[in-house]
């Protein structure tokens, strides 16, 4: 009994620990300037701003911006997870020649850091008349080798007598994919998809080269409004910060039993 | 070796590489259009056109950037000239209205559009990568070593012609109303001294100080002589127990001190960071470290404005347009505080650093160049330059902005707020030399290990002037 308080004390310190810079974040959005940029740590404001919201959403169209990054975070999503699947269960079930070469060129592009392939993946975009489209923003995230790989696995946990037995029922590889394979991986395609989706919602450097409207741009494109050569308006920028970060929040709660389950499977440290 | 744009050098082979690279880029997204816009594609030659493009994503990422751009580039909009710059904000907002009222004056000419695009790192990334893509706005906010490099891939184009344009142009007396150093900080000594930017934001290096804190050590104003600085920092420190001074590490306020120590930082392609004017800062630097009057912030955060804000602190250094978010800080208090020139050796003899970024004029159609132009011109008209520096905290760059009723009203509102255009005169830019943003970040360096101790003054302006001067003999 005494271990077991121990071991709930010492947990609940670590989530405290864990949260505290995201409760630092919230009770920001509610202080003034002075006492965000204060360098002893404050708290509780002293005085609740409740017009920093006011101001927010009046220095940007963070609507549209809303709007944006959820079509893109959805559509990429839906994408690579279609994507991972197909390729996954490629690599994974079929046998053709140089399986295991072409699985190696796939997994060699997460070894390519995005700066070295942001200017030619930008020059292409443009080449193809998709600058400051949809397609530029959704298009070269819809496949990752990382989402690829971790459906592999998936599939490869699968033994292969489902396989067998099915195609005795006379079971082609597509219908065995879509009807039996994939709901048995479905924790790993919710981790895939949690990973897509965050992947896009987080990203700041492609939307901003790739987009030069308002109408296009997405939420983290949206907070460098805050941020200028003379100072940062920090209140507003955690207020908006705060705002950013609820629709992620609530689909990390939505899927947290298929990630736990996933992440736990496949040894992915967070 | 063909040295290309952006700081690469590219082998022989390695640049036929990178042409066959670019021949392939065009073929792939030519066949992918057709590919991507007609129901039925053109089926000859699909597969090599993927096999291309994906060959050219190999070659391109191996070329990382370099590649050498010559001749005129497409104007990323036709139906506009589009200005990429990094305002945000209330100023974001100031700079489209101005940009509306000139597109409202020219009806039915090629209008003018400001989008946003980042911070400067940001604009100089897309900007390299429109290079490459052979697609370029009509402008964009730059600093000199960003310009540097943007001559160097011939994506600017020098603005002799058009200032000297008998219609467009500008006027003699129109270009002796602009301060010489604001323009001279716009010519490139590497590139034959011609002008590829002209003045668009500048501020110039200020000394904030608390009067309360000071008023606590016993004196009712801020030092002149850093002589004086010293003394001051020490009898805060003695008194109040504070620190007086937090250190936000930058090269340009080095600059400014070793400028206000009767010293330059490089002659020629030659740093002169081993002059007795450098040695004399660094000096400075590691007394106030050593006694602890000074310690360095984080870099990038502003903990020295919230010191100075608080009271905990009774001088900052920085730029004059900091005045805003320092007065933001401090709107409850407006009588506490303070900004003057930096200390000087020899007041008689001041000088300061020049800040701001500029604007340069891309190398697109003839109509895009004009319309920039012309925009440029409207922008730094003389009302317009004070407009912009009573709304933004910019220093209006003009010297008949000294008659103007709004600035002088402004000016009357609070003693501090002609302390900066006053620099002006006698501010300094930094040498706009390829490779001097290398150079920054080795000076900054050097600061941060005085400040630490891990070197002393000399030890450490000694190893700065012999790695700048190699940076700079490199390029």
């Amino acid at each position: 009994m005494i271990r077991r308080s121990i071991l709930y004390f010492l947990l609940l310190a670590g989530a405290l620990f864990t949260t505290l810079p995201f409760i630092w974040m919230a009770t920001t959005a509610f202080k003034s300037l002075t006492e965000a940029v204060s360098p002893t740590l404050v708290w509780w404001p002293a005085e609740w701003q409740w017009h920093n919201f006011v101001e927010t959403f009046q220095a940007a169209p963070f609507g549209r911006y809303f709007f944006n990054s959820f079509l893109v975070g959805f559509v990429v999503t839906g994408a690579v997870v279609l994507t991972s699947l197909a390729a996954g269960y490629a690599f994974a079930r079929l046998d053709f020649h140089g399986r295991t070469a072409l699985f190696g060129v796939v997994m060699a592009t997460m070894m390519i850091p995005f700066e070295v392939t942001l200017i030619p993946n930008y020059v292409l975009i443009r080449n193809l008349g998709w600058y400051n489209t949809y397609a530029a923003l959704i298009v070269p995230w819809c496949a990752n080798a990382f989402s690829i790989f971790l459906m592999r696995q998936a599939f490869m946990s699968l033994p292969a007598d489902y396989f067998d037995a099915a195609k005795v029922d006379g079971c082609g590889h597509l219908r065995f994919l879509i009807r039996i394979a994939a709901p048995l991986v479905k924790p790993a395609m919710v981790t895939v998809g949690l990973f897509a989706f965050l992947g896009s919602y987080n990203s700041l450097l492609w939307p901003l080269i790739v987009t030069s409207e308002d109408t296009m741009r997405v939420l983290q494109v949206g907070l460098t409004v805050f941020s200028g050569a003379e100072g940062v308006r920090l209140h507003l920028l955690m207020c908006a910060s705060t705002i950013v970060i609820l629709p992620t929040v609530a689909l990390y709660f939505a899927a947290q039993r298929y990630f736990l389950e996933s992440s736990l499977g496949s040894g992915i440290k967070g | 070796m063909a040295k290309s744009g952006f700081g690469f050098r590219v082998s022989g082979f390695g640049y036929w590489l990178w042409q066959k690279g670019l021949q392939l880029v065009h073929a792939g997204t030519c066949t992918l259009k057709r590919f991507t816009r007609h129901p039925t594609p053109d089926t000859r030659h699909p597969i090599p056109a993927f096999l291309a493009t994906a060959v050219l994503l190999f070659i391109v990422g191996c070329g990382g950037g370099g590649g050498v751009a010559t001749g005129q580039f497409k104007p990323i909009n036709e139906s506009a000239a589009v200005f990429w710059d990094r305002q945000t904000t209330e100023t974001a907002e100031l700079l489209r209205t101005i940009a509306d009222e000139f597109n409202a004056k020219r009806p039915g000419a090629l209008p003018v559009k400001v989008e946003h695009t980042g911070g400067y790192k940001e604009i100089f990334q897309k900007v390299t990568a429109s290079v490459q893509a052979g697609a370029l706005p009509s402008m964009a906010v730059a600093y000199q070593s960003m310009t540097a490099e943007y001559i160097q891939a011939r994506a600017v184009v020098a603005l002799e012609p058009l200032i000297n344009d008998p219609v467009i142009g500008l006027t003699s007396s129109d270009l002796d109303d602009f301060f010489p150093v604001v323009l001279d900080t716009n010519k490139y000594p590497d590139s034959g001294n011609k002008m590829y930017s002209f003045p668009f934001c500048k501020s110039t290096l200020m000394l904030y100080f608390n009067k309360k804190v000071l008023a606590d050590a016993g004196f009712d104003g801020p030092p002149k002589t850093w002589g004086e600085f010293l003394e001051q920092c020490r009898q805060v420190k003695a008194k109040t127990g504070k620190a007086a001074y937090p250190v936000s590490v930058d090269c340009s306020t080095i600059a400014a001190m070793i400028f206000s120590m009767g010293g330059e930082v490089a002659s020629g392609r030659q740093t002169l960071f081993d002059q007795p004017a450098a040695i004399k800062t660094f000096e400075l630097l590691e007394t106030l470290a050593k006694e602890q009057l000074a310690y360095q912030i984080p870099p990038g955060t502003y903990d020295d404005e919230m010191a100075l804000s608080q009271g905990s602190a009774a001088f900052t250094m920085r730029s004059s347009s900091g005045r805003t978010s320092i007065a933001l800080l401090m709107k409850d208090a407006q009588d506490d505080w303070g900004m003057t020139a930096i200390p000087q050796d020899d007041p008689a003899h001041p000088s300061t650093v020049l800040f701001g970024p500029n604007v340069c004029i891309f190398n697109t159609t003839p109509e895009q160049q004009r319309t920039a132009w012309e925009f440029i011109k409207f922008f730094t008209s003389p009302e317009m330059s004070v407009r912009w520096a009573l709304g933004t905290g910019y220093l209006p760059i003009r010297k008949s902005a000294a008659n103007n009723p709004d600035i002088k009203k402004f000016w009357g509102e609070w003693p501090y707020n002609r302390a900066a255009f006053d620099c002006l005169p006698f501010a300094k830019s930094e040498p706009n030399l390829a490779g001097w943003q290398e150079v920054r970040t080795l000076v900054e360096t050097a600061e941060t290990e005085v400040l630490t101790g891990v070197k002393t003054a000399r030890d450490a302006a000694a190893a700065l002037k012999q790695k700048a001067d190699a940076v700079l003999a490199r390029q």
